[in-house]
């Protein structure tokens, strides 16, 4: 088993940290990619940050109402040897995108 | 599994409203598996988005898990929606009347009996809600079920001191009122907002102030609120109107951070598969 760090990503717009709302996983917790992993507040909004990668949680940061700095450690995740590549790269199947895609231009599609 | 599967942008139809093209961005999602029931047009509120309000906040996602068809819209001057000068594509009414469009385009039908499938259910938050109910109140043949998130039987936005915002965005100078300053502080954190299209619709807002009580929908209503919202305690006003309408406070949220609750999805998802 390997050990893959996700520490709190770049929100955009210049946000330099968010405050913990409510955990929507639990250590121990099997997750799937994509899976919904917490909801935070930032200076803007709140939201949901999905999961980078499927694994097993050992362990997250953060209780409810503590503020996390953009780069400190957010979660981790256990996977298996053969699925882990190099220790704190994303997996083969590529980062997350944005769920929906916005576009003004009804013609681009 | 391909979280982007039957997601794409822009509606089948595209008409114009009183001859003219709104020009509003329309996100439209379906589900792996859908329900037998209605699809779900979400409103979003003052400065926010399609993307903030629904998308970044999990809520297509969690819709579209539990099987529902969703159609979200950029209000105008909001998101990627066009931005027009004139006030008149900012009032509340025309921007009903785009929605009512939007949603026939988009193939919400109105209510038939023996198909689950027909009418349309719409979730608002904050001004989204003023407009959910004005559109409920107005299309009972359409409009199944409300949620309302964050609503207000006041609006904020009609006592907004425009000359103020005007002046602090020429120059500085402080706004007195409150609300206008929280407003204007809100709309300039919005990313990407068009600060001159929000007041535009201020503008449109305060030419047809919400008045709950002149049209009142008829339909089952949840209502939704954090505990720590300042505008919580209206909801009783609005029930009044509505007295059949279930409440759902949300312990510790706040105006800004109740859109994310599981709770307030969960009861949502919940309310709006009843037939």
């Amino acid at each position: 088993m390997a050990e893959i760090p996700f520490p709190l990503p770049d929100l955009g717009e210049g946000l330099i940290e968010a405050t913990v709302l409510e955990w929507l996983v639990a250590e121990g917790d099997q997750v799937e990619r994509n899976q919904p992993l917490v909801e935070v507040e930032t200076a803007k909004s709140a939201l949901e940050l999905p999961s980078p990668q499927a694994g097993r949680v050992l362990k997250v940061y953060g209780a409810p109402g503590e503020v996390i700095p953009v780069g400190d450690p957010l979660i981790v995740f256990e996977v298996p040897d053969d699925a882990a590549g190099i220790v704190g790269t994303v997996p083969a199947d590529g980062a997350p995108t944005r769920r929906v895609r916005l576009s003004a231009n009804l013609d681009d599609d | 599994m391909a979280m982007t599967t039957g997601r794409h942008t822009g509606a089948a139809a595209h008409h114009t409203v009183e001859g003219t093209d709104p020009g509003l961005n329309v996100v439209t999602a379906v589900p792996e598996s859908p329900a037998a029931l209605p699809p779900v047009l979400l409103i979003h509120g003052f400065a926010s988005s399609v993307e903030l309000n629904w998308d970044k906040s999990g809520w297509i996602q969690a819709l579209l898990e539990a099987g529902r068809r969703v159609i979200a819209v950029d209000l105008p001057g909001h998101g990627a929606s066009s931005a027009p000068e004139d006030v008149d594509s900012y009032t509340p009414s025309r921007i009903r009347a785009d929605l009512l469009q939007i949603a026939s385009d988009a193939g919400a039908r109105p209510i038939a009996d023996g198909h689950p499938d027909s009418g349309l259910d719409v979730v608002g938050y904050s001004l989204g809600s003023r407009l959910a109910w004005e559109f409920g109140a107005t299309q009972p043949s359409l409009v199944r079920r409300l949620v309302l998130g964050g609503p207000s039987s006041r609006d904020p936005l009609a006592e907004f001191d425009l000359v103020a915002a005007q002046r602090f965005l020429a120059d500085g100078t402080p706004i007195e009122d409150p609300s206008t300053a929280t407003l204007v502080s809100m709309a300039q954190a919005s990313p990407g907002s068009d600060m001159y299209a929000l007041l535009s619709l201020v503008e449109g807002v305060k030419e047809e102030p919400y008045d709950p009580g002149e049209a009142v929908p008829r339909q089952p209503v949840l209502m939704v609120a954090g505990e720590r919202d300042e505008r919580v305690a209206t909801i009783e006003r609005l029930r009044e109107l509505v007295p059949h309408a279930e409440v759902l406070i949300l312990p510790g949220r706040t105006h800004v951070n109740a859109v994310t609750a599981r709770a307030f999805k969960h009861a949502a998802i919940e309310f709006l598969a009843q037939s």
